[in-house]
């Protein structure tokens, strides 16, 4: 027992690389607090969340290929885990090695949506792997990080890649994470906006890290995919998307 | 002198047919593990000309393509398909030795002005008193990799490197090995279009540092391919590799941790968890029983906390140890594996350094921390393979085996196992490590290391810094600091010793190696010779009774 509190007490030193996993006090802190007995008796083992990620029921419903893209570390993995969890992982980042894959239901107006979530990693080394699943894609969430202009210039090369590698009519959603920087903001929510109303692609700004807007983007999504495979009520759609834009989340609770 | 370790290399895992009782602990006929001595491969580096160092890279056949074929031509009488390797590496490389003339430029340049900028940095505290350094450059003198500090700043350092490998080649048609100094040894590695170099000053031996450049070496290939690595140079001499390898320091940085921590790089051997043989058989049945009938497959692998739990593979292959030690460094450096299966191409270099296996990597479940591997040669097989995961951690949570490999994850105290001195009851061995040779499987006596392995990254933070040490109860990392030496005399090329026995104030230690183990214990400081044989032969027996728990006895293939 010395040992781990030794090693907590030298946490704090700082670390040179820049890349590199690393874990802070709160996250090597939190296994002592959580009392749930598993039941094949692993020590930090938390129990489930309510909604089971991976379901592999529910057969008849539509399967909606959705695909996260971006550059390295603008939080792809974290919005994910915020949308299946609710939960935002402080200080902890790991880069995505290939593509990780998830199953999440939403409901949006009644409708239960299956979406299969492809979270992909952004380094150049597996583009390759990433391209091979863009043509069955029928969803794209393309993210920036507002702290990062380089990412947010990249953009442009990624709608580039997606219109040689996607099919025409997939469903495109450009997310500006990170929206909870304040001081550290490099790319303002107008050139967001307006980069998206260049490519005709909806726009929101998110935040992993406090949720906001997260449930929202996936709604939206679901819900354009929804109305493209029922096109009978097209301008349902355009008011709605314009709605969850601006508020918190409109659309009743995903989980 | 006339058994060195040389004399052991098998050809294939076919061993010895004698009963049971006359084997070694832990030896069993067939292995899932290649057991080629890395030291072997060593002594071959060490001893090639340079002309030869360049041919050896372009040499093998690609086993990918040979299985791809395999399964093709059963379904339909296809085209052999062998991708032959043309002599072109050979001649790029004679190509690549043009460029000494620019980085003597480099050398004058640094001499100039010795205050400049650059040499403070050298001297700056993120660089000055480490114990081991290591940097890759490409052959032409671009900075790739640095353990400690910033790379870009260290373009001048990397220049010099570059200049001094190439002049020696160039000039001296000879190889730079490497610059010993009094307390600090350089270590110089050229493979391929890298030069890797350690500065080091531990008391690891020049050999443990080649074998620890290798190793990442290996770690770059793993992560690009080799065929990739070599084109890519082919192309552009002044290539930044860092785009391609960015994401991947970590995995370097972890794996420089991992090799001074753990003896499984030392003796070349991989370590499995300890298992009662009745669940690890269910195991590897609910793997094969999924996985027969995935004909694209070629090696599943169950790991946890850096020790192997099954394997199983494709008939006629097996996976070489340090291949395992990379898998179980990129599961032990990813901790996006635990936040949803992922499907990621990775390179095993000794198995087929041309090309990309296809993995999907996954944890069995929320409550159990074992990470299940299914390396395929399909790239779209995602979706079968998912289901198989599915499956078959159905199958172990239905046979309990997930209780199992968390009792051995948690050492619960009833194991015996759990901890072995305790269990053994020879109060004067301190620690050991067995490795079993004909399988390269690895038992050590304190599994404490393991907790320490799971910190490393926080250990990591320290900064690698050489620091004043205080006295305390040894761990079993210092004991393996230890043993480095006595390892480093037992595979030494030249002299191998076979049986060592040394007894100093501190403590005694007795290293043996035979045709079938190597042994390495720590006793305490007054042991005499017969009193310590008497306990290495009681050790064996114990090991020998428990060995169906703490190896894996089998090779089972789908």
């Amino acid at each position: 027992m010395s040992i781990i509190s030794k090693d907590l007490e030298q946490m704090g030193t700082d670390d040179s690389m820049s890349d590199d996993v690393f874990e802070d006090d709160t996250l090597r802190a939190a296994p002592t607090q959580r009392n749930t007995r598993s039941p094949t008796g692993y020590p930090d083992y938390r129990p489930p969340a309510e909604t089971p990620a991976k379901s592999y029921a529910d057969e008849d419903m539509p399967i909606h290929k959705t695909i996260l893209l971006g550059d390295s570390g603008v939080g792809k993995t974290s919005l994910l885990v915020q949308f299946e969890t609710g939960k935002f992982q402080q200080g902890n980042f790991s880069a995505t090695v290939g593509i990780g894959f998830t199953n999440k239901v939403v409901t949006v107006d009644g409708i239960k949506v299956k979406l299969q979530i492809w979270d992909t990693a952004g380094q150049e080394r597996f583009r390759s792997v990433t391209h091979a699943y863009y043509r069955d894609a029928h969803a794209l969430l393309l993210l920036y990080d507002v702290t990062n202009k380089t990412s947010f210039d990249n953009i442009r090369a990624w709608l580039g890649e997606i219109r040689e590698y996607a099919q025409d009519d997939v469903v495109i959603m450009l997310l500006g994470n990170k929206s909870d920087s304040g001081l550290e903001r490099a790319v303002r929510r107008e050139e967001g906006q307006r980069l998206a109303r260049e490519y005709q692609v909806s726009f929101m700004e998110t935040s992993a890290k406090t949720g906001l807007n997260v449930e929202a983007a996936f709604a939206h999504v679901a819900r354009s995919l929804v109305a493209k495979a029922n096109p009978v009520d097209p301008s349902r759609l355009a008011v709605r998307a314009h709605h969850t834009q601006e508020q918190r989340s409109s659309c009743p609770p995903c989980s | 002198m006339a058994s060195t370790s040389k004399d052991n290399v098998q050809a294939g895992p076919s061993v010895q047919s004698n009963p049971s009782d006359d084997l070694e602990p832990g030896a069993c006929p067939e292995s899932i593990l290649n057991p080629t001595d890395s030291f072997d491969e060593f002594a071959s580096e060490m001893s090639c000309s340079l002309q030869e160092r360049n041919k050896s890279l372009a040499a093998k056949s690609s086993t990918i393509s040979e299985i791809q074929s395999e399964i093709g031509d059963s379904e339909k009488d296809g085209s052999e398909m062998k991708s032959t390797k043309s002599s072109d590496d050979l001649q790029s490389k004679n190509g690549n030795m043009s460029a000494s003339a620019s980085s003597s430029n480099l050398i004058e340049e640094n001499g100039d002005d010795e205050d400049n900028e650059k040499d403070d940095y050298l001297q700056s505290p993120e660089l000055v008193n480490k114990e081991k350094h290591v940097f890759v450059l490409s052959s032409a003198g671009k900075p790739i990799y640095s353990r400690y500090g910033n790379e870009d700043k260290l373009a001048g350092l990397c220049g010099v490197i570059q200049a001094l490998v190439s002049v020696i080649e160039d000039q001296n048609q000879d190889i730079l090995r490497s610059i010993s100094t009094k307390d600090c040894k350089t270590v110089f590695l050229v493979k391929g279009p890298l030069i890797l170099v350690a500065v080091s000053k531990s008391n690891e031996s020049e050999t443990q540092l080649v074998l620890q450049l290798t190793y990442a070496f290996n770690q770059i290939v793993s992560v690009l391919t080799l065929t990739q690595l070599n084109r890519i140079f082919e192309q552009r001499r002044n290539y930044d590799l860092r785009r391609l390898l960015s994401g991947a320091e970590r995995l370097i940085d972890n794996l420089f941790v991992f090799m001074e921590k753990d003896p499984a790089f030392l003796l070349g051997a991989v370590r499995c968890l300890p298992l009662p043989e009745k669940a690890r058989e269910n195991i590897t049945n609910a793997i094969t029983t999924t996985c027969h009938k995935i004909r694209d497959l070629v090696f599943a692998i169950l790991i946890a906390g850096n020790q192997l739990i099954t394997l199983v593979r494709m008939k006629k292959y097996t996976l070489h140890p340090s291949d395992i030690h990379l898998l179980f460094n990129l599961v032990r450096s990813s901790e996006s594996f635990k936040t949803a299966e992922s499907w990621t191409p990775i390179c095993l270099p000794k198995f087929d350094a041309t090309g990309f296996l296809h993995g999907h990597v996954s944890y069995i479940s929320e409550d159990c921390q074992a990470c299940l591997l299914l390396l395929t040669v399909q790239r779209d097989a995602f979706f079968p393979l998912s289901q198989a995961k599915h499956t078959i951690a159905e199958k172990l949570r239905r046979s309990n085996c997930l209780v199992a490999i968390n009792d051995a994850l948690n050492r619960n105290e009833e194991l015996p196992t759990t901890n072995p001195l305790k269990h053994i009851g020879i109060p004067e061995i301190r620690h050991f490590m067995y490795k079993c040779k004909s399988t390269a499987q690895l038992f050590t006596s304190d599994p404490i290391s393991l907790d320490r392995l799971q910190d490393y990254r926080i250990k990591h933070k320290e900064g690698g810094d050489i620091t004043v040490k205080k006295i305390e109860k040894l761990s079993d990392i210092d004991y393996v600091r230890n043993y480095r030496r006595f390892c480093s005399q037992i595979h030494c090329t030249s002299i191998p010793a076979k049986l060592i026995f040394r007894s100093n104030p501190h403590d005694t230690i007795l290293a043996w190696v035979t045709n079938g183990f190597e042994l390495y214990v720590t006793f305490d400081p007054l042991m005499d010779k017969d009193q310590a044989i008497k306990a290495v032969d009681r050790l064996l027996r114990w090991i020998k009774r428990e060995e169906q728990r703490i190896f894996i006895m089998n090779a089972p293939t789908f």
